[in-house]
């Protein structure tokens, strides 16, 4: 039974009815993209998953203990004038095993450098986030999810003013993780980058939402992203983006 | 030589009062200065100078009905200072106003109710005392409350400081642990009022806040790192507050205003000459080559 499902979901934001009726499961191990217009609700999707917004109707039901839920934010969300290194950042992961208190030792730095090593950011270790590019600032946000040792992942456009090396390292370590078994799911608005990534589509439209297979988004004879959405749904800024 | 420096540095400490000062300006200035950085990096700078106006009325209250008794008067103060901060954060919950604005509504009305107060109760002397202090009149009872609050502040900071800096950075994330934020800020605010509670005393409420915000600015000219501003402020704290009180002796100086200009100056001097952000750094920078290593201060 899969660890994240929506049963008969109805979420509104300020008195207004964004999503209704939002049924599914989310498969463990996978990769769920969501896409939809802006304003179609995704953001506001996440944060009942997150716990974050109380449903109109319905319920999430989410089987992760919380604090094995990660939410990569979009970058704005952080204080980037705050001092703190990217190797403090990281360890700020340890939080579900280490709370306020607990000291950290050898065997969780050890961690923390591994991870780092693993997206590429090892020399950026002691460099303050106010001074990293949005790639290296997103390479030490999944690095801090990945010390949180996460069940459950929330990405909100990560790939959002990010450079294409770092997406392309964002991708692996994202197949990774999925493989090693956490549920992620990613807001997208770019079809290429859907075919790379997603196992499945929850696509959100119209105050509805509509699972999709990535196959059925993409042109049949070339694999590829279409130039056009050939989908009926109103869909403009994911060809956009797309183009970009 | 030494008979001039033990003059100028050690002769003034044979007496009690002097003794008393000095180390209930070294308490505060080991508690004062980490909580003015947090509040810094957080750009609340001003918050700390509005709750010290909230404990106003409270202390004012408690030198009606008890007299000049600080422990009494540091009840009243912590007990309005919270009400105060309770009060303008659930204003700005309720109405949607941003908490700064409700917080400067609140302190205007503390500062002119305190002043109310201590004007119906006692003379102007009174009011200057409360308003602005006076070390020199440490008590062994006003000693051992300031170095209880200031002992308290410090413990408090080491127990949520993963919390708070966590909170500083990325409130989502907190809340994603199942933390509520508002606890933690509102932990942090409490300790800034029991810490200008335990100011107002020496430096008096208006003056209390500048032993917090002067070296945390100061700081921030020297250091990019946490623990770098914290360890700066405190000596530039605990150096303004000696030094201060010294010179107060020497030039026969009230004592308050000493020790915060002495800051002060630390503080111009820093904006000037300081390794970060400051005029000469930005100087220096300008002047580097286009090749040249990227330094360290952006």
């Amino acid at each position: 039974m899969a660890r994240l499902r929506l049963h008969d979901l109805q979420l509104a934001r300020g008195g207004q009815t964004l999503l209704e009726h939002l049924d599914g499961s989310f498969r463990d191990g996978a990769i769920t993209a969501l896409i939809g217009a802006n304003g179609a609700g995704k953001s506001t999707l996440i944060a009942a998953i997150m716990g974050m917004l109380h449903p109109v109707a319905g319920r999430v039901e989410c089987t992760v203990p919380r604090e094995r839920c990660a939410w990569l934010p979009q970058q704005l969300a952080l204080d980037l004038s705050f001092p703190m290194s990217v190797e403090e950042l990281i360890m700020t992961g340890t939080w579900p095993s280490h709370g306020a208190l607990k000291g950290y030792c050898g065997p969780h730095y050890r961690r923390g450098r591994e991870i780092m090593a693993r997206l590429g950011i090892s020399h950026l270790a002691h460099r303050q986030l106010g001074e990293l590019s949005g790639g290296q600032r997103q390479r030490a946000l999944l690095g801090r999810t990945l010390m949180q040792e996460a069940e459950l992942l929330l990405l909100d456009e990560p790939f959002a003013n990010v450079d294409s090396e770092t997406v392309e390292v964002l991708t692996e370590v994202l197949r990774d993780m999925a493989r090693a078994g956490t549920t992620i799911l990613v807001v997208l608005h770019d079809l290429e980058q859907l075919a790379h990534l997603a196992d499945d589509v929850l696509m959100l439209s119209g105050g509805h939402g509509r699972w999709v297979s990535p196959e059925a988004l993409l042109d049949h004879s070339t694999g590829q992203a279409p130039k056009a959405p050939r989908l009926p749904i109103d869909f403009p800024e994911a060809s956009h983006a797309g183009t970009a | 030589m030494l008979a001039l420096l033990d003059a100028w540095l050690f002769a003034p400490f044979e007496y009690g009062f002097m003794r008393r000062a000095v180390v209930a300006g070294l308490a505060l200035s080991l508690a004062a200065p980490p909580l003015g950085v947090f509040l810094m990096l957080r750009g609340m700078s001003l918050i700390g100078d509005a709750m010290a106006h909230a404990i106003l009325p409270g202390v004012a209250l408690g030198f009606l009905f008890a007299g000049f008794s600080l422990p009494i008067m540091s009840l009243g103060g912590i007990l309005s200072g919270l009400l105060v901060a309770v009060l303008a954060g659930s204003v700005s919950q309720m109405t949607g106003h941003r908490e700064d604005s409700a917080m400067a509504s609140f302190f205007l009305i503390s500062l002119a109710a305190g002043v109310m107060l201590v004007s119906l109760g006692g003379s102007s002397v009174d009011l200057t005392h409360v308003l602005f202090g006076s070390i020199l009149a440490v008590d062994t009872t006003a000693l051992l409350l300031i170095a209880g609050i200031a002992s308290l502040i410090v413990l408090a900071l080491a127990v949520i400081f993963r919390a708070l800096v966590v909170e500083c950075l990325d409130p989502l994330f907190l809340r994603g642990q199942g933390v509520r934020g508002g606890v933690v800020h509102g932990v942090f605010l409490g300790l800034v009022v029991l810490n200008l509670t335990a100011g107002f005393q020496t430096l008096g409420t208006l003056m209390a806040v500048g032993l917090m915000m002067l070296p945390a600015t100061t700081a921030r000219f020297w250091s990019q790192r946490l623990e770098g501003l914290i360890a700066i402020a405190i000596g530039v704290a605990l150096v303004a507050s000696t030094g201060g009180l010294l010179l107060s002796y020497h030039l026969s100086l009230p004592s308050g205003p000493a020790i915060i200009l002495l800051a002060g100056v630390a503080y111009v001097l820093s904006a000037l000459f300081g390794r970060q952000h400051s005029l000469s750094a930005r100087w220096r920078r300008r002047a580097a080559p286009l090749n040249a290593p990227l330094s360290s201060n952006r």
